[in-house]
C-alpha cells in the first residue's frame, strides 16, 4: 500500500485524477482510497498533519512493504528554481530535525527542510513547510525511516501570498513522474524479506498451540534455521497427528528440530 | 548545507552526516573533497542520525552512510573475555569508528548498534591523548576492534595515523585486524615489530555466504603476501569458524591454501576459534532473520552461546592437526570455552 499524503485539496486533485481515486468517508479528514493507495489531505500546520496522519495509521497498520509519502509544495531560497521537485534528507523541526532514510538512487536535488508555524514572507536559509515535522513524528512509530519520502515543489520564494490554488494544483500535476518514479525505487529498497508464506505461517501458528511458550520459541528458531540455511526447501512438518500425551509431543517436537537443525 | 546536485551520488556514502562541530577537522575537509558527490547533512550530535528509532539495519546494509563526529567520551576500552590480549599487561581497544563497511551475517556489531550506518570519530588526537598515561608499560592496543578500519583507511588514513604514534611509543603494540585486501595505504610505512597485522580468513564458500562485502580468499592472500614480503608481523585467524555441512573439507582446505601461498615462517600465529556470541548480542541478531547463522542451536553458558562442545572440540581438534603439519605447537593459538 502507497499512502500519499498532502496538506491541501489543490494539492491533492492531481493525484486523485492521475490515480482515480475515490472519497472515502470513513475518517473524519479528506480521505481518499483507490487501487493500492490511500491518500489523506491533512490539513495545514504540524498539529493537524501529526492528529491526521496518526488517525490515517490508526485507520490501517503499515506494514514493512508499504511506503508514505507526503508531497507538496514549499517556499525556498532563490537559489531553488520554482518548479524545481527536492527530495528531503532533513527536517529540521522546532527542538529537532528528523532523517528520512535515502537508501535509493534518484535525479532530484536533495535538501533539509525547516517545519514552520506560520507562512514565512522574509528570506530563510532552507526551504520550508508546516507539516513535514508532524507527519514525520506520527509515521516513524509505524514505518522505518526508508518507507518514508518527503517531496517539496517549490512554489515560491518566500512569497507565499503569490501561491494560487491553480499554481498548486499545476505544480504537483507537473511532477506526477517524479512521484512515480520515486515510489519506483522506494519499491526496489530490499527490507527485510517474509520468510514463510502465510499458510507456513498458519500451520507454523497452529503447530505451537500444541507446545509451551518456550517450545513454541524454539520450534521458530529451527524453522528459521531451515529456511535461511536454504531458501526454497519446504518446511518439512511431520505428516502425522501431534499425539495427545505430552511427553510423546515433546519427543515429537524435539525429533522435528533435530531434522531441522541438522 | 550542500543541496544534492542531481548527478549521480556514490552509492557509497551517499550522504554524509557531519556534525558542525568537526565541519572544520581537517579530516572532515579530507573526507568532504573525497566524497563530492555526496549530500552533506550538518547535524547538532551523530546520535540524531545513528540511533534514530526504526532504521532498517538490512535495508541500510545496502546503502551505508557515513557519519563525522567528534567524541566527547573515552576512546579506550578494556579488550573482553572473547578476545585474545596476547598476553601484554594491559590491552585496550580503540573505539574511534563504528559500523563496518563490511557485511558480515555473523557479526555482532548488528546486534550491537541500531544503524547499518558508519560513525566515524575524526578526532582521533584525544585518542593518543588518553593513552599516552598508560605507556609506562606494555600496552596492547586493538585498533579495529568494532569495525576494520583498514577497509576504509583510504577514508580515513586512521591506520597510518596510529602506526605514526606508535613509532615513537616504545610500550605500544598494536594489533590490527581486518579481512581487507587493501596493503597499499601501509606500502609507505617502515614495518614497526611492535605491530600485528592480522588477517582473518574464511573459505570463499564461507566468504560468499556468510562476509558480504569482503575481499575474496585470493585478494586477501595476496595483500598478506605483500605485507610478510615487506617485513610486516602477520597474524592469520581462522576466526570464527563458522560450522557447517561441508566443515570437514572446507577449512582444512583453507589451512591448505594459506600455506601454499604463504611460507609458514612468515607469520608469527595462527589463531582458531568457532563462532560465539554473548547472548544478548545473539538475541538482536536473531531479531533481523538475515542468517541461519543467528538460529543454529547453540549451548549457552555464562551469557555466551557457542557451538555445542562436541563440534566445538571437532572444529579445534580438526583445524588444529592440520595447522600443526605446518606450524609448531606454540604459533597456534586458540580459543576455547572456559570450563
Ligand atoms: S569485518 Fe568484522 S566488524 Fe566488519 S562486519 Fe565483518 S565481522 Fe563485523
Amino acid at each position: 500500500m502507497i499512502y500519499l499524503t498532502c496538506a491541501l485539496d489543490a494539492e491533492a486533485r492531481p493525484l486523485i485524477e492521475h490515480y482515480r481515486l475515490k472519497r472515502d468517508y470513513t475518517l473524519p479528514y479528506t480521505f481518499y482510497k483507490g487501487d493500492g493507495i490511500l491518500l489523506l489531505v491533512t490539513g495545514i500546520g504540524r498539529s493537524n498533519a501529526m492528529l491526521a496522519l496518526s488517525a490515517l495509521m490508526g485507520y490501517r497498520i503499515p506494514t514493512k512493504d508499504d511506503l508514505l509519502i507526503n508531497i507538496g509544495i514549499c517556499g525556498a531560497p532563490d537559489t531553488y528554481r520554482l518548479g524545481e521537485a527536492l527530495l528531503i534528507h532533513q527536517i529540521m523541526d522546532t527542538d529537532r530535525s528528523y532523517y528520512p532514510d535515502i537508501l535509493y538512487p534518484h535525479p532530484l536535488r536533495e535538501t533539509g527542510l525547516m517545519c514552520v508555524d506560520t507562512p514565512v514572507s522574509s528570506p530563510c536559509l532552507s526551504p520550508v513547510d508546516m507539516e513535514s515535522g508532524g507527519i514525520f513524528q506520527a509515521a516513524s512509530r509505524f514505518l522505518k525511516l526508508h518507507q518514508m519520502a518527503f517531496i517539496k515543489i517549490v512554489s515560491d520564494h518566500f512569497e507565499p501570498h503569490k501561491v494560487t490554488k491553480e499554481g498548486a494544483i499545476h505544480l504537483v500535476k507537473s511532477h506526477i513522474h517524479t512521484l512515480e518514479s520515486l515510489i519506483a525505487s522506494l519499491q526496489k529498497v530490499s527490507s527485510d524479506p517474509s520468510l514463510f508464506t502465510p499458510e507456513e505461517m498458519e500451520k507454523i501458528g497452529e503447530w505451537k498451540t500444541h507446545f509451551t511458550v518456550s517450545q513454541g520459541v524454539k520450534l521458530e528458531e529451527a524453522l528459521f534455521y531451515f529456511r535461511l540455511k536454504i531458501p526454497k526447501r519446504p518446511l518439512p512438518f511431520p505428516t502425522d497427528p501431534i499425539p495427545t500425551s505430552k511427553r510423546e509431543r515433546s519427543t515429537l517436537l524435539e525429533t522435528f528440530i533435530a531434522h531441522l537443525t541438522a | 548545507m550542500k543541496p544534492l546536485s542531481p548527478t549521480s551520488p556514490p552509492k557509497l556514502y551517499s550522504h554524509l552526516y557531519v556534525e558542525k562541530r568537526v565541519l572544520n577537522h581537517p579530516q572532515t575537509r579530507f573526507i568532504m573533497e573525497k566524497f563530492d558527490r555526496s549530500a552533506i547533512v550538518l547535524i547538532d550530535h551523530y546520535k540524531e542520525v545513528f540511533n534514530r528509532p526504526n532504521q532498517s539495519f538490512a535495508a541500510q546494509s545496502d546503502s551505508k552512510k557515513l557519519i563525522l563526529a567528534h567524541k566527547d567520551g573515552k576512546f579506550l576500552h578494556e579488550g573482553s573475555q572473547y578476545s585474545d590480549g596476547f598476553e601484554h599487561p594491559q590491552f585496550f581497544y580503540a573505539s574511534s569508528i563504528m559500523g563496518c563497511l563490511y557485511d558480515c551475517d555473523y557479526c555482532y556489531l548488528q546486534g550491537l548498534y541500531p544503524s547499518a550506518n558508519t560513525v566515524l570519530f575524526v578526532n582521533l588526537e584525544d585518542a593518543f591523548e588518553q593513552l599516552l598515561p598508560y605507556l609506562d608499560k606494555d600496552t596492547l592496543i586493538a585498533t579495529s576492534y568494532d569495525t576494520d578500519t583498514l577497509a576504509i583507511e583510504s577514508l580515513t588514513r586512521q591506520t597510518l595515523l596510529w602506526l605514526e604514534f606508535a613509532e615513537n611509543q616504545k610500550n605500544l603494540h598494536l594489533e590490527i585486524r581486518t579481512k581487507s585486501a587493501n596493503f597499499k595505504p601501509l606500502k609507505k610505512m617502515k614495518p614497526n615489530q611492535r605491530v600485528i597485522l592480522a588477517w582473518t580468513l574464511s573459505p570463499q564458500k564461507i566468504i560468499d555466504r556468510y562476509e558480504h562485502a569482503t575481499p575474496s580468499l585470493a585478494q586477501r592472500l595476496r595483500a598478506i603476501k605483500e605485507a610478510v614480503e615487506a617485513g610486516w608481523n602477520v597474524r592469520v585467524c581462522i576466526d570464527p569458524v563458522i560450522y557447517t555441512d561441508a566443515f570437514e573439507t572446507l577449512y582444512p582446505d583453507l589451512i591448505d591454501i594459506l600455506f601454499h601461498h604463504i611460507d609458514p615462517s612468515t607469520i608469527t600465529h595462527l589463531t582458531l576459534g568457532s563462532f560465539r556470541m554473548s547472548t544478548p548480542h545473539l538475541r538482536a541478531l536473531k531479531k533481523l532473520h538475515r542468517s541461519d547463522v543467528a538460529f543454529y542451536p547453540y549451548e549457552v553458558s555464562d551469557d555466551m552461546a557457542t557451538y555445542p562442545e562436541t563440534i566445538e572440540s571437532t572444529i579445534l581438534e580438526t583445524l588444529v592437526a592440520k595447522a600443526r603439519t605446518y606450524l609448531n605447537e606454540e604459533r597456534i593459538r586458540t580459543w576455547q570455552r572456559q570450563s
